[in-house]
């Protein structure tokens, strides 16, 4: 199955700390993913009220696009934008990108909120997505 | 001789330290280098105030070493290294790193720190590691403050930092003299 | 005045680039990554090198600032980042990873869960404000992190705990209760370190929290 998944970490004053296409790079529609992922966010904002988990599943669409939200205990935003839904995998990989959030912050030299250029990080996303995702 | 401090150390950890959560101690001091960093935005002046902040710790630490412990006073340079290693590192951050690489004249040993609790989590900057950061650099004052206390006057310094590429981490320590029973004035 | 906002420009430019990190894959970013930290690596490190560092961190401060309300401050900014680690990090040992947005959940998670991390036990009171509705109160009766610290008699209203206010303060805000928090020395018979941590929260909490009742 070919298919297309734009993955970003949003920090907590709405700005991007990371993102990624993973699969099939299409041209011009990276302005595009971060219009979608942003126009989501006020929907997770909404929906984060509701439960106390942090996997909010699909919380917006978009064409043929699906949104799905992770939220960490500290609010920093996993997004994912997909085509086919497949829930658990997605959790999955959101759960373990967490994880490498989590020993991205541990980091005495981190400061929440900025963005991570780490490629071991950018490595380790893309293994995640070819397990989980693809 | 190294055996029965080894001995001392782990019952001295056993029975008489008081103990705490140890990702709070290695997050604090995280914390503090990272504020150095901001005060001073220059990392030879953090190398220098991480040591100053050791060496009043470690004139501080021998008494407290002392009361925890049935130690004597030890005479010899190196039945103080073994002390070193193997009753202070025990008894405060619960490591014991390997004493090795005597000079010829007795006067200089390494401490190799297979495993520095404050080193977990932490990866540098390039900046940090191209301007000589010491991120452990503390370690270095503790000692010296520690051996002066012990009437020994010595220079400490890290050869080699895993942090900072290398394969080990290395403490070299020199004695320069022994000194009278005089009691140092703290830096402040 | 352009030269000088120029030269605070530049000033910001050279702390950023201090502590940049490296974009490239290292053998150590590929180890941290890959470390294990659903349960702590190693067990404990004795008090005495805590209270030691601690003492020092306290005496670097103060040469750093004029009164005790900037010493606390700054006692404050070094335990917030200390908080968000710690928070993120026990939140991520719980048997369910989840989220904590309510002021009464986040206290409660404060008072048990953060405080057994840290300190191997649970504080021992969490209470609310009789006078004010967006007013807490944790109190710790003895904090470890405190046993070995004097203070000076000229320095009696300073409250070393204000480190401890930090972590709270940041983990307040992780969980999106932001809330003013400091921190105060109320002895009790035989317990002259008793400390009171006291959180008020901002209005916008108190507006929220107001409008989840109503909703519910």
């Amino acid at each position: 199955m070919s298919s297309t998944y734009y993955f970003a970490i949003v920090g907590t004053n709405d700005s991007p700390l990371y993102e990624t296409e993973l699969g099939v790079q299409r041209d011009e529609s990276k302005y595009l993913n971060q219009f979608i992922v942003h126009a989501a966010l006020d929907l997770v904002d909404d929906a984060q009220f509701m439960s106390t988990a942090c996997y909010l599943k699909t919380v917006d669409r978009y064409n043929d696009w699906n949104v799905s939200a992770y939220v960490t205990p500290s609010n920093i935003r996993l997004m994912l934008l997909h085509e086919a839904k497949a829930d658990d995998a997605i959790r999955l990989f959101f759960t373990d990108c967490h994880e490498l959030y989590l020993k991205t912050l541990l980091n005495p030299f981190y400061e929440p909120n900025t963005p991570i250029q780490s490629q071991a990080f950018d490595v380790k996303v893309n293994t995640l997505a070819k397990k989980y995702l693809f | 001789m190294e055996k029965q401090y080894k001995a001392i150390g782990e019952e001295a950890w056993k029975n008489n330290a008081e103990k705490i959560n140890a990702e709070l101690f290695i997050f604090t001091y995280g914390s503090l280098v990272v504020q150095l960093v901001k005060d001073y935005e220059n990392y030879s002046a953090v190398n220098k105030q991480l040591d100053k902040m050791g060496y009043n710790i470690g004139v501080r630490m021998v008494d407290d070493m002392m009361a925890r412990t049935s130690l004597e006073r030890c005479t010899g340079f190196s039945a103080t290294a073994e002390v070193i290693a193997k009753v202070g590192f025990k008894l405060f951050l619960n490591v014991i790193p390997t004493v090795a690489n005597w000079s010829a004249d007795a006067k200089e040993f390494s401490l190799i720190l297979d495993d520095n609790p404050l080193n977990d989590f932490c990866e540098l900057p390039p900046k940090a590691v191209a301007d000589g950061l010491r991120y452990s650099n503390v370690l270095c004052g503790v000692i010296r403050g520690a051996l002066e206390m012990m009437q020994m006057q010595t220079e400490v310094e890290y050869v080699r930092d895993v942090l900072c590429g290398d394969d080990v981490s290395e403490i070299r320590v020199k004695l320069l003299r022994m000194l009278d029973e005089e009691v140092p004035a703290s830096d402040d | 005045m352009a030269s000088q906002s120029q030269a605070q420009a530049q000033a910001q430019m050279h702390a950023q680039s201090l502590m940049k990190l490296d974009n490239k894959t290292s053998k150590r970013s590929n180890m941290l990554l890959e470390q294990n930290v659903s349960r702590p690596r190693r067990d404990r490190v004795g008090l005495g090198a805590f209270a030691f560092l601690f003492a020092e961190i306290i005496r670097y401060s103060q040469n750093r600032v004029l009164g005790i309300q900037d010493l606390e401050a700054k006692l404050n900014e070094i335990g917030q980042r200390v908080g968000v680690r710690m928070f993120e990090l026990s939140m991520w040992r719980e048997k369910t990873v989840h989220r904590e947005m309510r002021v009464l959940q986040t206290l409660v998670f404060i008072n048990t869960v953060v405080w057994r991390a840290l300190f191997d036990k649970q504080a021992d009171s969490l209470e609310r404000s009789t006078e004010n509705d967006d007013e807490y109160m944790i109190t710790d009766n003895e904090p470890a992190v405190l046993k070995y610290i004097s203070v000076p008699k000229e320095m009696s209203s300073f409250s070393p705990g204000a480190f401890i206010s930090g972590i709270v303060e940041a983990i307040a805000r992780c969980c999106q209760c932001p809330a003013r928090v400091t921190s105060h020395v109320v002895p009790a018979d035989g317990l002259p370190l008793r400390t009171v941590i006291l959180l008020k929260f901002d209005k916008e909490v108190m507006d929220r929290e107001k409008r989840l009742e109503a909703g519910k």
